[in-house]
């Protein structure tokens, strides 16, 4: 039986789902007085806006998906096996370790440092934490889809790929000589992640164990990662959307192109509004290619920057790892990417 | 009572304690009305509304991966630790919702001449169509843009001046212009709307004042290379239903 206490929390919760419904419903009454197609403007921003959440809503879930099916069915000691190389080869194979594991930039990070109490040379675990949301598959199908027909097809696809790893490497090898001690926060309860609503017998971080694969448990678990994920990230990518649509729409053409012209500032601008928009990795190349003002440098740097230095990422930096992390790894991050973006705008600018 | 026996009755006990979770009905919401608008472009064709031809596919995928993602979440509402519904979840749910509402009550509508005041026109965009293919065939727009987009393919265009073309696309004015000429406009979308790019022609010898902005036409006769323009010499302008797919793909 539920302690009363609980009773009361659990009914008091209805009465913000109360005002949410009562809110949409405000909202779609609105939308029904006020026709949009009436204002061309709002009309716009409605089919841009929703043309991006339609495109990108699927491989949210489809990452969400393969997400899920890795935290409840992987082993975690699959990871660990990392541990095994030489140390020189430990951070080319964390970077290349995250094209076999989709997992999304706010999945990896509870990885990581799950590999790193392990036993897993911390600098790696960074490494494949930095690299797992640019490198998987998912993202870059994601990339090839949002990018084919055009003529930067193959300086988007790979340039991310090969960027990706590159600045995730050497972001790895900036923190090579901190312990685990010296990278990783101690543990608060406030750390994990309060929206979430698992299954109580197993948390992101708590390893699959090998019995009961196929259990009813295990799916629960499984859906409930699915749609927290979903939940999670589906909200970041509204708000993404949401910008990028109001940017498309109601900025005039003059001040984009007045940046996107200008080579360091375009790819500045972009890694702020990555920064900013904090999209998941799975969806973000269909905002980039939106921008169609900007050279393959600054749609570059959107897509290279943003999975690894991110506001959502800020809050799970600081959570999990020391306190100056998130400075380092926003100082290397965005000087590679600036350097990389750069060559690649003078090869196919 | 024998060890297995004792551990399903654990596991019966646990069932039997379990109940909703209001944090899971709330992320319920979330996939079933995502996938109410997906099933919903399916059923009423309106994906080419948003998308383009060549990634359409991701709305009957999006369609069945959120069934999924639903029907297992449905499955699983009941907990054993229940949670409650937050302010800042339900907010956050309320968030994910706002675009439902957007999509099932915007009336059937395609990009129009605001957005051509607004969007990059295909000269500075990254999409071309060769000069091979500039130079056979019917032309249509998407020789027109390959032609503004390169040296090589205006030139092609130029060698096919005086050809008839039928062009579709939707009016727009431009305030300096007579009153016997509109542009013409198409998009081009090369994944969804948000990457549009524009293809314009100068249509002349158009009726006065008998086409309104955002109408869509059809325009036939002769068409002129002519600096970075591409004019049409008007033979016959009718007006059409916006077409099924109303952007064009590369």
């Amino acid at each position: 039986m539920q302690a009363p206490a609980t009773e009361v929390r659990l009914e008091s919760g209805y009465r913000y789902a109360g005002y949410m419904m009562l809110a949409l419903v405000a909202f779609g009454a609105a939308l029904y007085v006020f026709d949009p197609a009436n204002v061309a403007g709002v009309q716009n921003f409605f089919l841009v806006f929703g043309s991006l959440l339609i495109e990108a809503i699927p491989f949210i879930l489809l990452g969400a998906l393969v997400s899920a099916a890795i935290e409840v069915f992987v082993p975690v000691t699959v990871f660990e096996k990392l541990a095994l190389l030489p140390k020189p080869l430990q951070l080319p194979a964390a970077g290349l370790a995250g094209a076999a594991f989709p997992v999304c930039e706010c999945g990896s990070v509870p990885v990581a440092r799950r590999l790193i109490v392990k036993g897993l040379v911390p600098s790696a675990a960074v490494t494949f934490m930095l690299a797992a949301p640019v490198l998987n598959p998912i993202v870059i199908a994601s990339t090839a889809v949002a990018y084919r027909g055009r003529e930067v097809f193959w300086p988007m696809v790979l340039g991310r790929v090969g960027l990706g790893f590159l600045v995730a490497v050497a972001v790895g090898y900036v923190i090579s000589d901190e312990s685990k001690e010296q990278l990783l926060k101690k543990r608060t309860g406030r750390a994990k992640n309060l929206d979430h609503d698992h299954e109580p017998a197993r948390t992101h971080a708590a390893p699959a164990s090998p019995g009961r694969l196929l259990s009813g448990a295990r799916f629960r678990e499984f859906f409930g990662h699915l749609s927290n994920d979903f939940v999670f990230m589906g909200r970041f990518l509204v708000i993404g959307a949401m910008v990028a649509a109001a940017l498309q729409t109601f900025v005039p053409q003059s001040i984009i192109g007045g940046v996107a012209e200008t080579p360091v500032i375009s790819i500045l601008a972009m890694m702020g509004l990555a920064f900013l928009l904090s999209l998941c990795s799975e969806s973000d190349a269909f905002v980039a290619a939106s921008f169609v003002q900007f050279g393959v440098g600054g749609q570059l740097a959107f897509l290279v920057f943003g999975p690894m230095v991110d506001t959502k990422l800020g809050i799970l930096y600081g959570a999990t790892f020391r306190q100056g992390f998130f400075r380092t790894v926003v100082v290397v991050v965005t000087a590679c990417t600036l350097v990389g973006c750069l060559w690649l705008e003078v090869l196919f600018g | 009572m024998s060890a297995v026996r004792t551990a399903e009755g654990l596991q019966l006990r646990e069932r039997t304690s379990a109940r909703v979770s209001p944090s899971r009905v709330l992320d319920a919401l979330a996939l079933g009305s995502w996938t109410a608008v997906f099933w919903f472009l399916l059923i009423t064709d309106r994906t080419s509304l948003y998308l383009s031809t060549r990634t359409a596919w991701v709305v009957p995928t999006g369609a069945i991966l959120l069934t999924v993602g639903l029907v297992g979440r449905l499955l699983s509402l009941r907990s054993i630790d229940p949670k409650p519904i937050t302010a800042r979840s339900a907010v956050g749910i309320g968030l994910i919702v706002v675009p439902v509402i957007i999509v099932l009550a915007l009336p059937p509508a395609s990009l129009g001449s605001y957005a051509a005041s607004r969007r990059s026109t295909f000269s500075s965009g990254g999409v071309v169509a060769s000069a091979g293919d500039i130079a056979s065939g019917d032309l249509s727009l998407l020789d027109v843009a390959g032609g503004q987009r390169s040296g090589e393919g205006f030139a092609a265009l130029v060698d096919r001046a005086g050809e008839r073309v039928d062009f579709t696309g939707i009016v727009t004015k431009d305030p300096g212009a007579p009153a016997d000429e509109f542009v013409l406009t198409r998009f081009l979308i090369s994944c969804c709307v948000a990457d549009a790019l524009s293809v314009n022609v100068r249509v002349v010898g158009a009726p006065p004042g008998r086409f309104k902005a955002d109408q869509w036409v059809r325009v036939s006769g002769r068409f002129y290379p002519l600096g970075r323009d591409v004019i049409v010499d008007s033979t016959e302008i009718v007006a059409v239903e916006r077409p099924k797919r109303p952007y064009l793909s590369p």
